[in-house]
Parts: structure tokens; sequence; C-alpha cells
């Protein structure tokens, strides 16, 4: 089932676009190639300390998907991500890794199944933010709320809770590249 | 968090701010009439400057200067992508210092021996090696946030650049109040002023632009 490179260009197009439905595909695609990587890379590490770096990449490819243009190929752009991020995990995690660029493609069949674990790292993330953050992520991405549904819950407007989930997101970058130091 | 939970989180936050690059380069803009602006009122133009424009070697600085000022504004530019240091050309920054080391070499062999210490130190040493760096202040700061709006992953590299951009156009506007016109005064001085700028911005960026 290889996904060919035009749709990742379509999806993430809808996605800067603001297609929730678009981008979620966009990431689903991606993750288990991220995974195949990191798990290539990371022999010695465990399962659930790789899909933390996974999610480490994804979140990084999220904060900072307006760095894309339009109209350029994805993969150059999604490899030099992971790459970069890859290379950071594994330095603060005490290994060397050299990702070369091209060694990417070789990965791409190294698909894996659903989830190994509940990943650690990010759970504890989640804690350290302020407590309405934190439950706007937990109902949005644990629970499978809506943005509406969640504003609802916490008597918050529709926009207020984007604005609220995006500082989130910011936050828990910068919260994972401390804890990585 | 599973990592489906964590991608239901991200694709729930599907619209982001959109920055335009004509923004950020704005604020460069701004930033270099600002620094043109305290030439102008605090140092004063040169009184010959439109004879100095049409004077080769005199005109020379302002054009490798700002040659070095754009072509680092546009390598800068491209290693704000994430893929951009795969694609990044450093020819544009080795060919204009090979040029100015290329007019060093000429000045020195066509400066008659007795003459190049007075050429070489000139009147304006201290004043050159000053100003440059404080009227780089805005520009190169202005290209850091730009840096960092992006995603780089060269930080140290992108920051070094940043610096050669805001220095080396500093360096030009610095010119049309500087009378100095050897190029042993000017690819000296200048050179060693843009190049500290660059060597801290690099350090500033390596701290600063990683993400």
């Amino acid at each position: 089932m290889a996904v060919r490179s035009d749709d990742w260009e379509t999806l993430l197009t809808a996605a800067n676009a603001g297609d929730a439905k678009a981008y979620a595909k966009f990431l689903l695609t991606v993750a288990p190639i991220l995974r195949g990587v990191v798990k290539a890379k990371g022999g010695k590490l465990g399962e659930a300390e790789c899909e933390d770096i996974v999610q480490d990449v994804l979140l990084a490819v999220h904060l900072k998907r307006h760095t894309w243009h339009p109209g350029a190929p994805v993969r150059p752009w999604l490899y030099a991500i992971t790459r970069y991020k890859v290379v950071d995990a594994f330095r603060a995690r005490g290994g060397r890794v050299y990702l070369p660029i091209e060694e990417f493609v070789e990965h791409l069949a190294s698909d894996s199944g659903p989830d190994p674990t509940d990943a650690a790292d990010m759970a504890k993330m989640i804690g350290m933010l302020d407590s309405r953050s934190a439950l706007i992520v937990r109902k949005i991405g644990i629970e499978g709320a809506s943005v509406g549904e969640t504003g609802q819950a916490l008597g918050m407007s529709e926009g207020a809770v984007r604005v609220a989930l995006h500082r989130a997101m910011k936050a828990l970058a910068i919260l994972r590249e401390r804890h990585l130091k | 968090m599973k990592t489906d939970d964590l991608i239901r989180t991200l694709a729930a936050d599907a619209v982001g701010p959109r920055i335009g690059r004509t923004t950020l380069m704005l604020h460069l803009i701004l930033s270099l009439a600002a620094a043109l602006g305290v030439v102008w009122v605090v140092l004063g133009f040169r009184a010959d400057l439109p004879a100095s424009l049409v004077t080769p070697v005199s005109a020379l600085r302002i054009v490798l200067t700002a040659g070095l000022g754009f072509a680092a504004v546009r390598l800068a530019i491209g290693l704000s992508r994430p893929e951009g240091r795969d694609q990044a050309r450093l020819w544009p920054l080795a060919v204009i210092g090979a040029v100015a080391l290329g007019l060093l070499v000429w000045a020195y062999a066509t400066t008659p021996a007795e003459a190049r210490q007075m050429a070489t130190v000139g009147k304006t040493m201290v004043t050159c090696l000053v100003t440059i760096p404080l009227l780089s202040i805005l520009p190169v700061a202005s290209l850091l946030a730009m840096l960092r709006r992006g995603a780089t992953t060269a930080p140290a590299l992108a920051g070094f650049v940043a610096g050669l951009a805001g220095s080396g156009f500093a360096a030009a506007i610095y010119a049309l109040h500087c009378t100095e016109d050897s190029p042993l005064f000017y690819v000296t001085w200048y050179g060693l002023a843009i190049m500290s700028v660059a060597v801290f911005s690099s350090a500033w960026g390596a701290r600063l632009l990683r993400w």
C-alpha cells in the first residue's frame, strides 16, 4: 500500500488551508514511516522510547508545517524535520546517530502496526501544562471530543478553545525540548 | 498518550497562524532604513558622495558589502526551511570573499611600500570597528527573528549567515559616511567588523534557533 508522493502534497495543502480531516489523514499516513525510521535507527531503545521520539517528530511537524511551501515536494521537507528531531533525541539519550537523507527510502516499507505502548513522556508533559490546557488536550486527544464539545464542557467559545489548544501544543514542544536537555 | 490520540489533538489544531514572508522582509527593510537614518543624521554622508559613487575603487566598497548582504539574505531565507541545509549554495559568499581578497592583494601591490601602513590603519579604524557592529544589531535581529519563525536544521550556520547579511548591509550604509577608499583599509577593517558580527550571530543562532 505504497502512498504516492502527490497524495502527501495534496493532503498537506488541504491541511494547511485548515482541513482537519486531511491533516489527520496526512499525519496518520506519515506516522508509520517515521516510526520505521526511528526504530531502524534506535535499535537499543525500547519501543516506548521510540514512540516518544515519533511523537516528538509529529509535534515538530505540526508546529513547523507553515515552513512547507505549497508546490514543493513534501518528502525532503518531512525527512529534514525528522532527521533533525531524531538526531536531537538520540543525542539527548546519549547516543550518536548518522542519518543521511538517502536512507529514508529504505525505511519506507518498515511499517509497524498499532502503537506498542502508551508513550510515557507526552503524558508527563501534559501533566505539566496549566490545568485548563491539560484538560483541553485530554478531552480532544484521549476522549476524542470535538473542539465544539470541549468548549461547551468548559464554558468556552470555540475560538477560545482553538487558541488555548494551539498554545498548549507550543508549550508541549518547549517542555519536551527542555526535558531533553 | 497514544500516538493516534496525539494526532487527533494536532488535527484539531489545524488552523494555524500564517505569517507572510513579505511581512518578515518588511522588518529587515525597516531596520536598514533606521540604520541609514542614523548614519545620515548622526554621522552625515561624506561630502563627495556623488563623486565617490562613480570612482570604481570607492564604489566597490558598497558593491561588495551590499552584494554580500543580498547573497546572505537569500541564503538565510533558504536556510529557514528544514530542507534548506541540503540545498544551501555557499559559493556566492565565497566569490565575494575571493573578490575582496583579490582587491586587497591588488591594493598591496599598487600602493608604494612607504604608504601601505598609513593606508591600512587609516584615520577612522576605531569608528569603523564600532559603528558597523552597532548598525548591524537591528538588521541581524530581524533576520534571526525570521529564522526563528522558520525551522532551520543548521542553527549555527543560519546564525552566521544572518550575521553576514545584517553586517554586510550595515557596512554598505556605513560606507556612505566613511571616506577611507583604500582596499587596504576597507577590506581589512570592514571585513573584520563583518566577521565579528557573523561569529557572534552564529553563537546566538546556535542557541536561539533550536526547536
